[in-house]
């Protein structure tokens, strides 16, 4: 008796354990599959059908290594990105990457706010009125601190990702196909063709998005991983990411095996992506399609200007945190006000092309990746902060490589303009 | 007398009596344990290393610096802990405003040097945390300097004098030689207190607990936020952890200890003073939820057939919490509780009144009495203080009207 009790005892403490450390990681990879990721990964598979699939390999290779560096980072050091980069590069270039974070991200926050008006626009529902309803919504939510609650029910319906995953199987595309595009080498002939080199740049800056790594990083410097407790963490870290990509690869084979199939190479609208879902949902393609954008959109809208303005005023030095009154933390709340309320304003421009804007934000994610990713590697490389946790080879290798072919590929991409 | 920004120092060219260039400003130090304002040395990044040009050879200090003697004679730099670097540990780094009671980060670091004997003394005298300081990093060399100057004293000065900053090192051994001591910060209220530390990450949490004052410790670990305790108490090894619970409120040492994992709290336990030992362990015995779990067992009672005199006598040797002190209670030649007295009485009544003329009926509960009916009862009858009587009607411990406000607070 005394032996179950003390074995149930043991069970409790572990799946505790596990639950107490799950979270950043995997909230991360969810709120990545942002309005952004979908209109992306579904532009490539109507474009380019199953030909870009080999992106998905490396990228989750990648996206692992970086996420799981930001992560340490913040176990060891206790400290966020931008905390980091400030103590050890000083002012000027801290001034430098966030003024281009802020830039990028504010492009991230008109996506979502483009996601949010897209999705709507389904129900026949104008943006001009619900985006600013939106925008109001977000902002009040966060800063009146019921963000935290909401969370759950985000994270809960995140679960429409599933439904991609099961409209992929019933397209019935060519698994054959799709299988061998994963795993082939990309042919040389795309490395000369701009529209190919601007998809996978966008498909590599919507999955590793740059304010992924600060958002990481806070996060689990906020729940108050430690060094010691960073193992579990780790777990956290790469279940997200693969979850992340693998419904990347679903959304795309999804696409490639309706959209692209049926000669319908262009994605304009949400009406259009939505098309991805009918093998699945039918009729119902469109109000399936609509509620998980609207809700993916929204998580992180709630998400990207916060932890824009925290990284930006820790790096700073300004005064910050929710706890703050406006008057006490100025800097801090009008950046976040002025991210949302600019970001929704952009959207509200008449005959804006709301998908193609999307992408090409995501594509400045991918340009200024590189960047963040030298300034993580230096700190990640630096043994009197990180002590025995300083990157292994096989990490330098990957992050390096990431970095030089995302640089040589944005460079060829403007000489084939 | 003049004032010359750190920032505008690095990278100064530095001239030696020929009137050559030998190298440019890498780093400027202070030595604290030979004067804790006073820069002791330039270090020079000369084209075959690291140069030490002594503060005392300095002839002149700003954008260009001259020195006195040759630049052979300036020795080679080898690294030391027992100074401190401006640019590596100060600059752009988080330290502690006690002023303003919060943290800051640094910006730059004003410097003033003034002739003394036809050398320059230099000294640090406040820590730049304004946009002046960011203005001035983000421009330098890009700007013209007349430019920026006039652009730079459009801009009010947002300075934190050197006496009140308080530095942040991680590392014991260093802190020592830096004499780190936190001697602001320790006066500071212990509200205060917790809230800088909240705003800590964990090392530095860890470097000011493990420096300041036991019983400073004590006060501020009790207004911490529950999870920064937790996490902090579990990263100090248990002798210094259990110093510091001993210092404690028996009751929110209780609290504290019940969120620690159990061989933890055990480890804390075991190396207590045995009085609070015995104290704690008692709390701990009893639910978190009732009465016996919320009281605090040091409060001052005196025989009730004494005088106000007596109560004054216990008034002085009591050393447990503020709030306890609100009522003092009387007890029988049987230890049972008969009354009490508000400290109000007492101040304003002759030291020979007898205490049974001042007494009033105490407040009571039961050890197992629920947070809710405590709460009730505060509400009821306006109190500051609730005995808490044990079958035989002695008195186990009091709560005091702090309690109930965080037992409010938690119940939301």
């Amino acid at each position: 008796m005394k032996s179950l009790r003390s074995l149930l005892k043991s069970w409790k403490i572990r799946l505790a354990l596990v639950l107490a450390v799950i979270g950043p990681g995997f909230i991360t990879a969810n709120v990545d599959n942002d309005a952004g990721g979908i209109f992306t990964y579904s532009q490539s598979g109507a474009q380019f059908g199953y030909t870009l699939l080999w992106t998905m390999i490396p990228i989750t290779i990648a996206l692992i290594v970086v996420q799981e560096m930001s992560a340490r980072l913040g176990a060891v050091t206790g400290k966020g990105l931008s905390d980091l980069i400030r103590e050890e590069f000083g002012f000027r270039l801290t001034f430098i990457v966030m003024v281009t974070l802020v830039i990028t991200n504010f492009g991230n926050v008109v996506t979502e706010f483009a996601g949010i008006a897209s999705s709507l626009e389904l129900f026949g529902w104008s943006k001009y009125l619900v985006v600013p309803v939106c925008a109001f919504v977000v902002w009040a939510m966060v800063v009146r601190g019921t963000y935290a609650t909401i969370e759950k029910i985000f994270l809960t319906a995140s679960a429409f990702y599933i439904c991609y995953i099961i409209a992929g199987v019933l397209a019935h595309p060519n698994w054959k196909a799709a299988a061998f595009a994963t795993v082939t080498r990309p042919e040389a002939a795309g490395m000369r063709n701009y529209g190919y080199l601007y998809m996978v740049i966008a498909l590599v800056g919507t999955t590793i998005a740059p304010w992924m790594q600060f958002y990481l990083q806070a996060s689990v410097v906020e729940k108050g991983i430690t060094a010691k407790q960073y193992r579990a963490s780790r777990w956290d870290v790469i279940l997200g990411c693969v979850f992340t990509d693998v419904v990347a690869w679903f959304i795309i084979v999804a696409c490639a095996a309706t959209l692209y199939a049926n000669g319908h190479h262009n994605i304009a609208n949400a009406s259009d992506a939505a098309q991805a879902l009918r093998p699945f949902a039918g009729e119902y393609a469109y109000l399936l399609f609509a509620a998980g954008l609207f809700n993916a959109s929204l998580f992180a809208a709630s998400i990207l200007p916060i932890s824009t303005a925290y990284a930006v005023c820790e790096g700073l030095g300004f005064e910050s945190g929710l706890d703050k009154k406006f008057h006490e933390a100025p800097v801090f709340y009008w950046l976040y006000t002025i991210l949302i309320v600019l970001g929704a304003a952009v959207v509200l421009i008449p005959r804006l092309p709301l998908v193609y804007v999307s992408v090409l934000s995501q594509v400045v994610n991918g340009i200024v990746l590189p960047f963040v990713l030298v300034f993580m590697l230096l700190l990640t490389n630096d043994r009197e902060l990180m002590g025995d946790h300083v990157n292994g080879r096989g990490f330098n290798a990957v992050a390096w490589t990431t970095v030089i072919v995302v640089v040589g590929m944005a460079l060829l991409m403007i000489f084939f303009h | 007398m003049s004032l010359v920004a750190l920032s505008e120092l690095l990278g100064a060219t530095v001239r030696d009596a020929s009137g050559a260039v030998r190298g440019r400003v890498r780093e400027v130090a202070i030595a604290p344990q030979e004067h804790p304002t006073r820069i002791a040395f330039l270090i020079v990044g000369a084209p075959d290393g690291e140069r030490v040009l002594p503060a005392s050879w300095l002839k002149t200090c700003g954008a260009t610096v001259r020195a006195d003697g040759d630049a052979s004679q300036w020795e080679k730099y080898a690294a030391s802990d027992g100074v401190l670097l401006l640019k590596r540990d100060l600059l752009d780094q988080q330290i502690i405003d006690v002023h303003g009671r919060k943290v800051v980060r640094v910006n730059d670091v004003e410097l003033d040097s003034s002739l003394v004997n036809s050398h320059v003394n230099i000294d640090v005298i406040a820590v730049d945390v304004g946009s002046r300081g960011a203005i001035r990093r983000l421009m330098q060399g890009v700007v013209p300097a007349f430019t920026m100057r006039a652009l730079l004293e459009k801009i009010p000065p947002r300075v934190i004098p050197w006496q009140y900053v308080d530095l942040l090192e991680t590392d014991p051994a260093r802190r020592v030689k830096l004499k780190i001591v936190y001697e602001g910060l320790s006066k500071l209220h212990p509200a205060d207190i917790a809230n800088i530390i909240e705003d800590l990450p964990p090392a530095e949490r860890e470097a000011v607990f493990e420096t300041i004052d036991e019983e400073v410790a004590a006060e501020a670990l009790e207004e911490l936020d529950p999870k920064v305790q937790v996490s902090l108490v579990e990263s100090l090894d248990s002798d210094r952890a259990a110093d510091i619970v001993n210092e404690m409120d028996p009751d929110a040492a209780a609290d504290l200890l019940e969120k620690l994992p159990e061989a933890r709290s055990g480890q804390i336990l075991k190396e207590m003073e045995p009085e609070e030992r015995i104290e704690v362990a008692q709390l701990l015995e009893f639910g978190k939820h009732t009465a016996a779990g919320r009281m605090t067992t040091e409060f001052v009672s005196v025989r009730d057939n004494g005088s106000v005199a007596d109560a004054i006598e216990a008034l002085k040797q009591f050393e447990g919490s503020r709030e306890a002190v609100a009522t003092i209670y009387l007890y029988s030649v049987s230890y049972k509780l008969t009354g009490a007295v508000p400290l109000v009485k007492i101040a304003i009544s002759p030291p020979a009144t007898p205490l049974g003329e001042l007494r009033e009926d105490a407040a009571t509960c039961l050890p197992d009495t629920p947070d809710d009916e405590v709460t009730g009862l505060f509400d009821k009858y306006n109190l500051v203080t609730l005995a808490v009587v044990d079958e035989h009607e002695r008195l186990a411990g009091i709560i005091t009207a702090d309690d109930v406000i965080t037992m409010l607070r938690h119940a939301n």
